[in-house]
């Protein structure tokens, strides 16, 4: 239990969560977004954030939204008797951020090991896949990633940070990250990070919040909390609108 | 003016086009109107494919079959096709069989092996089925090829006369009937233990077993068979919403409605089209569904994992 907790702790670190606090001392790096809540209600189709702040003067800058780690459970497709493809296993992967949108002022190849290490793919090593796999040649974690982006989750988006002139010590930036739809209310943290010759010299974050509000933040109460009568409410509505919509047809159809 | 058609889903986590949902729900109404069958084997990978997580695609569905079923129901009742005696009495073997279903899968998924048996047991179920209809149903239609009535007789088979030998003989009228009160009850059981292990309602075994097993005609079939859904997805629907929590109602709403319509406008399709060609349309139908679950089994998939819940 204490490695465990160990363990996860230092990958927190890595994942560069906390070291806001570092480089925010130096006052290089800040970092705002616009709107600063994400608020999904019944039209909630995906949405933009207005990214913007400080970096130090000749640095690049990547800005990063990144969601709480958590564990996830997969299926393993595998093939038995070398011909039908099924889920032949499950496996666990710990330390999964639950999404990870991240873009740069250039492309990531030019930014050296720093641009390697916060690009999708630099999350391989940080996350953990907690057994083996069944099929041993499968790279279990890179799938996870392909998944991630299949489902919009995890991304590059094309739009680059842009960023102006140096004025004084520093220069300013700016950047619209997309936001998926398939959100999930709850805390992320958006992330600046700059970086000069291939290293992280600093970084800033803001949390923002995923919220519910209106009907969706109403019926997922109900769901959540009163399942057995929502259940029940389901079922009954369901049964009086194909009643109603029967009779609507058999007034129609009488002649 | 934004005019925009998406709509949040909280339960599912997703927004989704309403247009689609619509569409998606008028369709597999009207195949549900025509067929009979509550049509969950073709919503719920269609709802995954537009970003409904999988557990949540089959609850809703369930919730959505509650409305589409007591619209079908209430049309075919209203044509004389609904079979309440042989419904009821299937319906109370289907919840035994179900039940008995539910303990065999726990065993399977301890055993390991759970999801193989699955979908060999799916692939098995629509080739078999499918194919007997369609060639069953092929044969008789050049047999009749002149006069269009259904009434050829034919010589009594051992199993007709196995089924007249049975204990507890009753009318069924509305099928025009008489078997053994065990018939309805066994044949219940046995695709309650099957539509439990595969996820599903059930209504594509349990059509054609009530044509060739039970002998019923066509359209009470589709009546009867629409009534017993009802119950089954009842059930389901509630134990969903208790239990997972992964009932969207929003969506099941949105499906039901245009469902509902579909189903109307397939019962009225239905009554137009002759027994032989229902049988033959619905064969088809399930032999499309298998080749699609041969082809994802042999094909290799784009990612090599996949989310738990579903098949």
């Amino acid at each position: 239990m204490p490695a465990y907790f160990l363990r996860s702790i230092c990958l927190f670190l890595l994942l560069g969560l906390v070291p806001a606090g570092a480089a925010m001392a130096a006052g290089e790096v800040s970092v705002t977004s616009s709107p600063g809540d994400i608020l999904m209600d019944a039209r909630y189709d995906g949405t933009t954030l207005e990214v913007s702040g400080q970096a130090p003067a000749g640095s690049d800058v990547v800005v990063r939204l990144v969601g709480a780690p958590e564990t996830v459970h997969l299926r393993e497709k595998g093939k038995v008797f070398g011909l039908l493809w099924m889920n032949v296993g499950t496996l666990a992967f710990d330390n999964v951020p639950r999404i990870y949108l991240v873009s740069a002022s250039r492309a990531f190849d030019d930014l050296g090991p720093a641009g390697a290490s916060l690009r999708v793919t630099g999350l391989h090593d940080r996350i953990v896949q907690e057994h083996a796999a069944s099929s041993q040649d499968l790279d279990a974690v890179s799938e996870l990633l392909r998944l991630k982006v299949r489902d919009g989750l995890y991304g590059e988006p094309a739009q680059q940070v842009r960023l102006s002139a140096d004025e004084g010590g520093s220069r300013g930036f700016t950047v619209t990250l997309p936001v998926p739809s398939a959100l999930s209310p709850g805390g992320y943290t958006l992330e600046a990070v700059a970086v000069r010759d291939g290293a992280v010299i600093g970084s800033a974050s803001a949390p923002v919040q995923a919220k519910l509000i209106g009907l969706p933040a109403w019926l997922s109460h109900m769901a959540f909390d009163n399942g057995l009568l929502y259940g029940i409410l389901a079922t009954v509505i369901a049964i009086l609108s194909g009643l109603a919509i029967g009779l609507v047809f058999q007034s129609k159809g009488a002649h | 003016m934004d005019l925009s058609f998406s709509l949040y889903l909280p339960i599912a986590g997703n927004s989704v086009n309403i247009l689609v949902i619509l569409g998606l729900g008028g369709a597999v109404g009207l195949l549900s109107g025509i067929f009979g069958v509550g049509g969950g084997f073709l919503m719920t990978p269609l709802l995954m494919m537009f970003g409904i997580p999988p557990t949540v695609a089959a609850a809703s569905d369930s919730n959505q079959i509650v409305g589409a079923s007591t619209s079908g129901t209430f049309a075919h009742f209203r044509l004389g096709n609904v079979d309440f005696k042989m419904g009821l009495l299937l319906l109370v073997g289907g919840i035994a069989g179900g039940s008995v279903g539910v303990q065999i899968i726990k065993v399977l998924r301890q055993l390991g092996n759970a999801d193989f048996l699955i979908s060999v047991t799916y692939v098995l179920m629509l080739g078999f089925v499918g194919g007997y209809m369609f060639l069953e149903s092929l044969q008789s239609m050049r047999a009749s090829g002149r006069p269009q009535t259904d009434s050829k007789p034919k010589p009594e088979s051992t199993y007709a006369r196995m089924i007249r030998s049975m204990p507890f003989q009753m009318d069924f009228p509305r099928s025009g009937i008489r078997i053994s009160v065990l018939m309805p009850l066994v044949l219940g059981t046995m695709v309650g233990v099957l539509a439990a292990i595969m996820g599903v309602g059930g209504g594509f075994i349990m059509v054609p077993v009530m044509v060739y097993l039970l002998r019923m005609p066509m359209h009470v079939v589709v009546g009867t068979s629409l009534f017993q859904i009802l119950f089954t997805c009842i059930n389901v629907t509630i134990m969903q919403a208790s239990q997972n929590h992964t009932v969207d109602f929003v969506l099941a709403l949105l499906l039901l409605l245009a469902s509902s319509v579909g189903a109307q406008v397939g019962a009225k399709v239905g009554k137009k089209l002759g027994g032989e060609q229902l049988k033959i349309l619905l064969a088809s139908l399930v032999l499309m569904v298998m080749v699609k679950m041969l082809y994802d089994l042999l094909a290799t998939p784009d990612v090599l994992l996949a989310y738990m819940g579903g098949h």
